[in-house]
């Protein structure tokens, strides 16, 4: 694993190369490099480990039929998260199930003046001892896997991939206002959706 | 003075450091003024924070990386 990113992406760039001379001896390289990635942001997508293999396999394959037609406009590791995107949404599409909910109804509520109408509970202070119960993990993958997939893709990209809001544009071919925009909404759907949880929780503690 | 949905609506931009100066302190000045948009605010961070500890997480099991190395080896993947 390299750290220095120009030196990484310079040898991505020459592995790519390689591949699209014809020498696909390399192609272990590159599954080396991206296995992980591909693997949990389609299992982020899926939550499911065959469908995320399926989907790991899918992206494989493709990226090996297609090397040739990559032509470098944007970075490698972009044109992999697309194609990883696109073999995922066709996953999911052969699933058909779509359990996600409208956001706004989630969204935060203001009076005339602007002032927020609902109480707001701090748990931020508590999440540390709550975060390792296997039930607060089911509730995160709840809430994000019913994020509507504008919004989902955003937040998996950004926040849980945690790559620069740059990146995200260029992955999705969006304007940089629509990635903070989605962004936003994603977190203030999760946050209102945790916060429903937490505050059930504390008051479950409180009781006993 | 801005209201709490204005500083709801710059939170994005507040924790990337991304407002002007001004902005930004009038921001901050809201926040004294008001338990609830800290309160707001803390819990977006965490949002943030315990979704990426949850689920950046995700390691790939060995048994889908020996199915991943047997498809690359295989007919369907070659032809």
């Amino acid at each position: 694993m390299t750290f220095d990113p120009k030196e990484d992406k310079a040898a991505e760039e020459a592995l790519v190369r390689e591949l699209q001379a014809g020498n696909m001896e390399v192609f272990d390289q590159l599954v080396e490099r991206f296995q992980k990635k591909i693997y949990a942001l389609s299992f982020n997508l899926t939550r499911n480990q065959m469908d995320a293999q399926d989907v790991t396999q899918d992206v494989f394959l493709t990226l090996f039929r297609k090397i040739h037609t990559f032509q470098g406009k944007s970075a490698f590791s972009s044109w992999v998260y697309r194609i990883t995107l696109n073999a995922a949404y066709m996953k999911l599409r052969s699933r058909k199930k779509d359990k996600s909910v409208s956001i706004d109804e989630l969204l935060p509520n203001f009076n005339k003046a602007g002032f927020q109408q609902e109480k707001v509970q701090d748990w931020s202070e508590n999440t540390e001892s709550l975060l390792f119960a296997n039930e607060t993990r089911g509730i995160i993958q709840k809430a994000v896997d019913q994020l509507p997939e504008k919004e989902k893709v955003v937040f998996l990209l950004r926040d849980v991939e945690g790559l620069s809001t740059e990146k995200v544009g260029e992955i999705l071919e969006l304007t940089i206002p629509a990635v903070k925009s989605r962004l936003h909404r994603a977190r203030l759907f999760l946050r209102k959706k945790l916060s429903a949880f937490f505050d059930e929780y504390r008051s479950g503690e409180d009781k006993s | 003075m801005i209201c709490c949905k204005e500083c709801l609506d710059l939170l994005h931009d507040y924790l990337d450091n991304k407002l002007d100066k001004e902005t930004h302190s009038s921001l901050e000045e809201h926040f004294q003024d008001c338990p609830p948009c800290v309160a707001f605010l803390n819990t977006y961070k965490s949002t943030t924070s315990i979704c990426r500890e949850s689920l950046g997480e995700i390691e790939m099991p060995d048994a889908v990386k020996s199915k991943l190395k047997e498809f690359l080896k295989s007919e369907e993947f070659k032809n």
